[in-house]
């Protein structure tokens, strides 16, 4: 009897770090899946150049539509809705944030390091571009890892020859 | 006696424990290796010498795929624009402006075959592990 307990025991040990290790490996993922979106979605929005500032010769990036395209990129991307919900298909359960959106244009000198004091991030532009920062939070299949929540960072850099 | 009925008893347990973590790491891996293509195909393909994904690429990807054990005949490419034009001809690369959309998918090769032991359907034969991006093309004409 006690031996047969003990096999029991020993099987939800077992399976306890099984569902661990899995579900670590999965929240890896899924923060790699959403870093490349937000790293999409931000070159995405770099490469709004201006078309007015453009025929003057001044290339920057145009803010309005700039933010629509980091918008499209990173839902088309996450397989999100219009309210940055999941839509099914995703790998998220739970809608995404944007917690930071900026635009470095023209205004500023390059180079020019942007810094965010509260999140202690910071990167230096050669060329006009974008900041995106994001949080996300990763669906846990089976409750053994603590709550995973993730403020993804990306910055992109127009590009132009 | 008793040792013995509880063994059998309990032999598809253990065979699932033992055993369904390698194939749920090796579909992982697959998983990974997928999407790794993918942002790879996405970074030439968008950039601004491209800005499309045509048969060579896909077939260069095929065989670096191949070198990892997969099998190259069952490897799907789906390469599409956000514009609707078509986004694999060399001949008229996508734009500036357009997004570059790349799916890859590959069988899950009865990989989850081994949770019917716990009474878990594994998923259908038509399921896929897929692997997709969508990315915005650099590629600017220039006048000759």
């Amino acid at each position: 009897m006690a031996k047969l307990v003990f096999g029991v025991l020993m099987a939800v040990v077992w399976w306890m770090l099984q569902a661990l290790q899995w579900d670590g490996e999965m929240a890896l993922g899924t923060l790699y899946e959403v870093k490349r979106a937000v790293n999409r979605a931000a070159h995405a929005a770099a490469q709004q150049a201006d078309p007015e500032k453009l025929e003057l010769g001044v290339i920057t990036v145009e803010p309005v539509l700039a933010e629509e395209a980091a918008y499209v990129y990173l839902r088309d991307n996450l397989r999100l809705d219009a309210q940055l919900q999941p839509l099914p298909g995703s790998v998220l359960r739970d809608g995404v944030k944007i917690r930071h959106f900026a635009v470095i244009g023209d205004e500023v000198s390059f180079p020019y390091t942007f810094r965010l004091e509260e999140l202690n991030y910071e990167v230096t532009f050669y060329r006009p571009g974008v900041v995106l920062v994001v949080e996300a939070a990763y669906p846990r299949l089976f409750g053994v890892l603590a709550p995973v929540e993730w403020t993804v960072k990306g910055a992109a850099e127009m590009v132009y020859a | 006696m008793k040792q013995l009925l509880v063994f059998v008893l309990f032999a598809g347990m253990f065979c699932w424990l033992m055993f369904s973590p390698v194939y749920r790491h090796v579909l992982v891996m697959r998983q990974a290796l997928l999407q790794q293509e993918v942002d790879y195909l996405l970074e030439i393909g968008a950039s601004g010498r491209f800005g499309y994904i045509d048969r060579l690429m896909i077939e260069e990807s095929r065989s670096r795929l191949a070198a990892y054990g997969f099998r190259p005949g069952d490897l799907e490419y789906f390469v599409a624009s956000t514009t609707g034009e078509p986004a694999d001809d060399p001949s008229r690369p996508l734009v500036r402006g357009t997004g570059l959309k790349l799916m890859i998918r590959y069988p899950y090769d009865r990989l989850l075959d081994i949770d019917r032991l716990m009474g878990i359907q594994p998923p259908p034969d038509s399921a896929r592990i897929t692997a997709s991006g969508m990315k915005m093309s650099e590629y600017v004409p220039w006048l000759e």
